[in-house]
């Protein structure tokens, strides 16, 4: 199913978009993205879906075939409206990303107020319940992803506070936080010069960890939004091996450049089946795309740029 | 008795600023945020001078009445010169706030990096040798300054990561001083007041029988730049996330030539207070960005302060309560 082969890595399959507003049975404003994990045979689907009034909150989708979903007709998770987590989440709920890990669902998001954006975590065992854990920011930190595997017995986190750099950070309980670093840049000129963060939850490959992030460009029109790969050792994340110097998805087709926040490819969840890393897109803020790619041709891209920067590199120190 | 001279609850010692430039051994640009501490008998002050190359650093002045002070002849603290701490620091190393606990010194300070502004927190025994503990907040926060005692069993800090840009009061716990977290909104600038435009922690919590007392700064924005000014809070003993208490008006504006012209004019900006055995306080301050200076007060008159506001609304601040 490789759709339109050609102008980017990530090939987009021809059924998209496959999730918009004409698919659910209830009245909203968009749907903006999605997070995704495995669960038994079935693939779940948390969607952030903006209601009329505005406000963000998480529904539950499922499939079985990763391609057909069912959306459910009652949210999955909604802002509180009282108790200590109602004042850092008036405006909602939004960007959920999933993570696998110690037999569990961690679910890490935006939680949006007044007091501006700051990463919620919550936890599921089989998406009928969900706890809130706590929070693992201050304000001003959006694209929380926790990385699937303890690293060298600690829990990893990828986020973007704000200045629009990509961080790492530590944790022994997910209660308490430290060692930041910054692991990654925007790049002056490039198209991710704007600001960058973690997409998809990383993903084992042969040489480390292949990480889908977005790039953003501003432009006297707003941000273009697109996808890049990064490649990041495996024993020490804060170490990049190979990024990719141009996008493997950026805004192309009608879907991706009209809705409410046009020229968007926003990940927040990616799946294996097989060789390939299955992604799942908001396009424009408005619907649900899938792309496909298989992880090695994302890889061998990273390595080959990586290549090509070395080389420059040690011409410019010549 | 109690005698309220002039116009601001803090009075002004006369001899005021007790350090400007003219008292450094050393070329600088300006002296200004200093922390104290008193040890035996000394006083102790942790300074931020800014050299004319640009970029802050710290000096140590010592005193024996915490009044006359004396410059050391060379900084006690510079930005960092190895990695990872280069980084952190590579635009200098601002507004230092000591806090003692257990009898260990700690100092909480502004680290200027090529990636943003982010608490880092150090550790000396002399002061004049200090260990760099951790970097312990995200980018974009300032203004940490650590509770002197643990509570429920974690330490914990003020601090005022920027949130939408509004500049509020936020607390954190640690259990080990490196990992941060359980992060609380505490309070936010009021609409109307002085403090509208930003506020911040100023001077390490002091203990009192009423709570936490916060001495902070809020600002409030004309059209000519912002207006520092000094203020008080009260938060819950047991859980300073809730603010129980603030004050209505300022404790100390910027009124006098050395608070309203310098670097950066009107602007009254403290970094620490010292109680005396007679329960008096000494509040140091940094003037215009270009001088210290010293006020005092009681501790019963900074603690009444905080209960002058009688509206839970206006304590908590912000427009979304």
């Amino acid at each position: 199913m490789n759709g339109i082969a050609g102008r980017d890595i990530i090939h987009r399959w021809e059924g998209n978009p496959l999730i918009s507003i004409a698919d659910l049975s209830f009245r909203c404003s968009d749907i903006h993205n999605a997070g995704i994990a495995r669960l038994n045979g079935d693939v779940m689907m948390l969607l952030n879906i903006e209601s009329l009034q505005g406000h963000n909150l998480f529904y539950r989708a499922r499939s079985n075939d990763c391609i057909n979903f069912t959306v459910d007709p009652k949210p999955f998770m909604s802002p509180p409206k009282t108790g200590p987590r109602a004042k850092y989440e008036t405006f909602g709920i939004r960007d959920p990303r999933i993570t696998p890990l110690e037999g569990k669902f961690y679910i890490t998001y935006v939680a949006d107020s007044e007091l501006g954006m700051r990463l919620g975590l919550a936890c599921t065992k089989d998406f009928t319940d969900v706890e809130f854990l706590g929070y693992v920011s201050q304000p001003d930190v959006k694209n929380g992803v926790l990385f699937p595997k303890k690293i060298n017995g600690r829990y990893a986190l990828l986020k973007r506070p704000d200045g629009g750099n990509l961080w790492l950070s530590y944790s022994q309980d997910l209660d308490f936080w430290g060692d930041e670093k910054v692991i990654m840049t925007t790049r002056g000129g490039f198209w991710d010069s704007s600001r960058i963060g973690a997409a998809a939850v990383p993903i084992e490959c042969e040489q480390g960890w292949l990480l889908l992030y977005y790039g953003a460009k501003d432009t006297s029109a707003g941000p273009l939004v697109r996808l890049g790969a990064v490649i990041l050792d495996h024993d020490d994340p804060s170490k990049v091996i190979a990024r990719s110097d141009i996008p493997i998805l950026s805004p192309r087709e009608r879907y991706e450049r009209v809705g409410d926040i046009p020229n968007m490819v926003f990940s927040c969840g990616a799946i294996v089946k097989d060789d390939e890393v299955w992604v799942y897109y908001g396009a424009s803020d408005s619907c649900i795309c899938l792309g496909t790619a298989t992880i090695e041709s994302i890889s061998e891209f990273c390595l080959a740029c990586a290549v090509v920067q070395d080389y420059m590199h040690s011409m410019e120190e010549e | 008795m109690k005698i309220r001279h002039g116009i601001d609850l803090l009075q002004r010692w006369r001899r005021n600023p007790i350090l400007t430039l003219e008292d450094v051994p050393y070329r600088c640009n300006t002296v200004f945020n200093a922390t104290p501490v008193k040890v035996d008998g000394t006083y102790y002050l942790i300074i931020r001078i800014e050299g004319q190359q640009g970029y802050s650093y710290f000096a140590l002045a010592h005193s024996g009445d915490g009044l006359h002070f004396e410059v050391e002849p060379t900084p006690c603290m510079m930005p960092s010169t190895q990695e990872p701490w280069r980084t952190w620091e590579e635009n200098g190393i601002e507004d230092p706030r000591l806090t003692v606990i257990e009898g260990r010194y700690f100092i909480m300070y502004t680290a200027c990096g090529g990636h943003g502004h982010y608490i880092a927190l150090a550790e000396t025994e002399d002061f004049h040798n200090y260990e760099r503990i951790a970097v312990v907040s995200e980018p974009g926060n300032k203004d940490g300054v650590l509770f002197p005692e643990k509570i429920n069993g974690l330490y914990a800090r003020l601090d005022r990561p920027f949130g939408k840009g509004i500049g509020s009061m936020w607390i954190s716990y640690s259990p080990d001083l490196v990992h941060w977290g359980k992060s609380e909104f505490v309070c936010a600038p009021r609409p109307r007041f002085w403090d509208q435009y930003r506020i911040g922690a100023s001077a390490p919590p002091i203990y009192t029988d009423r709570g936490w007392l916060e001495i902070y700064h809020g600002v409030k924005m004309t059209s000519a730049g912002p207006i520092y000014r000094i203020g008080t809070i009260m938060l819950d003993k047991d859980n300073p996330a809730h603010i129980i208490g603030r004050c209505v008006e300022p404790l100390l504006s910027p009124r006098m030539d050395y608070e309203r012209i310098g670097d950066v004019g009107n602007v009254c900006f403290a970094c620490g207070a010292i109680v005396e055995d007679d329960n008096s306080v000494k509040v140091y301050y940094g003037a215009a960005d270009t001088s210290i200076c010293v006020a005092t007060t009681t501790m019963e008159e900074l603690i009444d302060s905080c209960f002058e506001c009688t509206d839970e609304k206006d304590c908590i601040g912000g427009s979304h309560h």
